[in-house]
């Protein structure tokens, strides 16, 4: 009797939270993890350390300089900024020790700069792992383009290239000197390249279990991918650009995973098909256009103008006219205007 | 006549329905409490003006308090006594309106409303009108005026959806009082001289659709099992086809919904001479220790309802109504209504109290939203006290707060609370 609660409607809900969103997207990102250790070794796991260890450290420093305790700082944990950290070390190469900085100094601006400054969980305007692989592309470019680790498994019979993603070779010198078929691509043996991006076969499976966990939508990443291999083929003039260009590079990593990223895409259907849409168009054409790998500066770009496609794109209510109509109307009210218009000129002539 | 489908309709939420309690269990009648407190407004609209003074001796089913207006109701004595004098007491929702207090003698002593002379559609109206029947659904509209659309209307459509969780009693009606219920929607079909009747029955109650299907002057609209099937512009899509235009009433698509609770009211009011006193009630929940179907007389307190069924020492809230629409009580101290289709007594495991947390803009409410609103949309500009860019960008006013958005939100927000001030708000400055 003595403690009745009360609350607003509805009182049942669903059992899903947001920390129960990130916990999925953290297993759904441990196939592709795994698969980067097992290319890369001790260093990759040194990477990922460093770089989760300083972007949750950079959320709770923040917190407490806003004078929180540890117990509200816990209690309203959600593990994105986990999220962004692995998500940012997947996206950098396998560094050797003495760069231990550039990961670090990554995860602090986008956790802290990207995420913090901007009002914390659900208020940033890009997506923080996005703005820290940019932030270490931008400021150690000399690292981030070459001077790759050779992954394991070279030896399969591949020519591989320890400058540069396959990628860039590809879209250098043309489709035939990759030297690396698609089955590599896809599984990842012997492919230079970050760290989580390189093993298809991995994002593949984190993709199925966030679909299956219901945390994304089947259509989004599906329709980027296909769009950018779409336009790359209309670029290369070639269909056989399908296959290499949605395989090769960061693009399923950035499909799945960062392009799908609630906070940083529109917030309902027809926005997100035209969003997702545009951005493949982005992704292919910056590619071609700049010749290194660029989904995350295509993501980054189209971040920016979500709140566009929030304001323009929006679902019509439930019993309102179908667009056609509406359409139509405003034609025939043109139309008059026009007509009466005429008419009145037609009686001032007169 | 042979049940067909309803239109499908892709949103929603499914929600799980725990109707299994109190599905089976027949409805009992309630013994009433010595107290009884009839609440003069009972329904949407101008509060009632009561005609008797502490001290008359009142009959079970004598007028106590006139219409005041068009929109408004009778009230009726749901017990013979005295009356103890009109008070103010709080109501479900925390708020003081004025109490018909009556002491009952026990002995329920009954007058009869006139019999009526024929069945004409006008007869009728009246009829309904005197016995201060409302939408029972939960609305609490006045059936007479809903009765009278200003749009001519081709179709009568029942609402047997019951969709909210928990909740038994229509199905408990259409199960024990089949005759009835059928007669009442007939009288309903003929005050509004229309001949098509849809009769909206969601598919987990197959007993009651095999019941209706028997009748050749009714059509049987199997409903998907989803929440909120129940609400008029959903149920007219899903029977008929047609969808209500943005910002108009069910009448400007052709149709009128009424509820079989409804129905049944009309049913007794009109063949019986009954008026408005007492409806059936489902009282349920993981808190409850003997989930029943009660038939109450209105102005009962909860508190008796809860002596009645047994509540367990832990349940936790006290929900008058379904669990999705229906106000949690401060207090039990609190009486049943016209409305009241339920009392919910939920455990801590049952109900969510968490705090709302930063929005993540997953877009799972605008995905389920059944009116294809932008609730996150309107929560944002609500907090930021915009009112009008959230009507702009979320659509707030075709919100028909179901709460499917707050239910299915992960960051566990408020948003049917923040629609429902915005709401305010808007119509404030209006």
């Amino acid at each position: 009797m003595d403690a009745i609660q009360i609350s607003g409607t509805p009182h049942m809900r669903k059992k899903r939270t947001t920390r129960g969103i990130m916990i999925d997207v953290l297993i759904a990102l441990v196939p592709a993890t795994a698969a980067g250790l097992v290319f890369f070794g001790l260093r990759a796991l040194v990477t990922i350390a460093i770089s989760v260890a300083a972007s949750v450290a950079t959320e709770w420093v923040w917190l407490l300089c806003k004078r929180k305790s540890f117990k509200e700082i816990w209690a309203q944990f959600d593990f994105s900024s986990c999220v962004t950290g692995l998500l940012l070390a997947l996206t950098l190469p396998a560094f050797e020790y003495k760069y231990f900085y550039i990961p670090l100094l990554s995860a602090v601006f986008a956790v802290g700069v990207a995420k913090m400054l901007f009002g914390g969980t659900g208020k940033n305007i890009v997506n923080p792992a996005i703005a820290g692989r940019v932030f270490a592309f931008i400021s150690f470019q000399s690292n981030m383009v070459s001077g790759w680790m050779t992954p394991r498994f070279a030896a399969l019979g591949n020519t591989v290239q320890t400058s540069a993603t396959p990628l860039t070779s590809m879209l250098g010198e043309g489709l035939g000197k990759i030297g690396i078929g698609n089955l590599d691509l896809f599984l990842g043996t012997g492919v230079t390249g970050c760290i989580g991006e390189t093993c298809k076969v991995a994002l593949l499976v984190g993709f199925a279990y966030l679909l299956v966990r219901r945390v994304v939508k089947w259509q989004w990443p599906v329709i980027y991918v296909a769009v950018t291999g779409l336009v790359s083929c209309a670029m290369g003039k070639s269909m056989g650009y399908f296959l290499p260009s949605i395989l090769s590079g960061g693009l399923l990593l950035g499909a799945i995973f960062m392009a799908t990223d609630y906070v940083t895409s529109p917030n309902n259907k027809w926005a997100c098909y035209l969003y997702y849409l545009v951005l493949g168009v982005i992704t292919a054409l910056l590619r071609f256009g700049t010749k290194i790998e660029v989904v995350s500066f295509a993501i980054l770009l189209m971040n920016l103008v979500v709140p566009l496609f929030n304001m323009y794109v929006r679902p019509r209510p439930f019993g309102a006219k179908p667009v056609v109509q509406v359409c139509k109307d405003k034609l025939d009210s043109i139309k008059q205007k026009a007509r009466q218009k005429k008419a009145a000129k037609e009686g001032e002539a007169q | 006549m042979k049940a067909r489908k309803g239109k499908f309709f892709a949103k929603g939420i499914h929600v799980p329905d725990n109707k299994e309690w109190s599905k089976d269990v027949p409805i009992e009648v309630m013994e009433t409490p010595d107290i009884v407190a009839i609440s003069v407004q009972q329904h949407i609209g101008k509060p009632s003006i009561p005609v008797v003074n502490a001290g008359d001796e009142v009959y079970m089913g004598q007028l106590i308090a006139k219409e005041a207006g068009y929109i408004g109701a009778n009230v009726y004595s749901s017990v013979s006594g005295t009356v103890m004098g009109v008070e103010k007491r709080k109501n479900i929702n925390g708020t003081l309106s004025d109490y018909i207090v009556i002491q009952n003698d026990h002995h329920y002593r009954k007058v009869d409303l006139e019999p009526l002379a024929d069945r004409e559609s006008a007869t009728i109206k009246a009829r309904i009108r005197e016995a201060g029947i409302v939408g029972m659904g939960g609305a609490g509209f006045p059936t007479e005026v809903k009765l009278s659309p200003r749009t001519p209307v081709d179709t009568l459509v029942i609402n047997a959806a019951e969709c909210e969780p928990y909740l038994t009693c229509d199905y408990r009606l259409m199960i024990e009082r089949t005759e009835e219920v059928a007669a009442g929607i007939r009288l309903l079909a003929k005050a509004l001289a229309v001949d098509k009747v849809m009769v909206g029955i969601e598919a987990n109650k197959p007993q009651a659709i095999a019941l209706f299907e028997k009748y050749d002057d009714m059509q049987v609209v199997v409903l998907k099992k989803a929440y909120p099937m129940g609400s008029e512009k959903h149920l007219i899509f899903s029977c008929t086809g047609r969808k209500v235009p943005v910002g108009k009433l069910p009448a400007d698509a052709g149709c009128v919904v009424q509820n079989v609770a409804t129905a049944f009211a009309v049913y007794e009011a009109v063949e019986c001479n009954k008026p408005l006193y007492e409806r059936v009630l489902t009282v349920s929940g993981k808190g409850c220790v003997h989930p029943k179907n009660l038939l109450v007389k209105f102005g009962t307190n909860f508190s008796a309802l809860r002596e009645n069924c047994g509540a367990k020492p832990e349940a936790a809230m006290f929900v008058s109504g379904g669990p999705m629409m229906g106000p949690a009580m401060a207090s039990t101290d609190v009486y049943t209504t016209k409305t009241a289709s339920g009392f919910l007594m939920l455990l801590p495991e049952e109900i969510d109290v968490s705090e709302p947390e930063p929005c993540i803009n997953c877009g799972a409410c605008a995905d389920v939203c059944p009116m294809n609103l932008l609730p996150m949309q309107i929560d944002f500009y609500t907090q930021a006290g915009e009112y009008d860019l959230a009507a702009k960008f979320g659509g707030v006013a075709n919100c028909i707060s179901c709460g499917c958005c707050a239910y299915v939100c992960p960051a566990k927000r408020a948003l049917t609370q923040s629609i429902t001030l915005c709401k305010q708000k808007l119509s404030e400055r209006r």
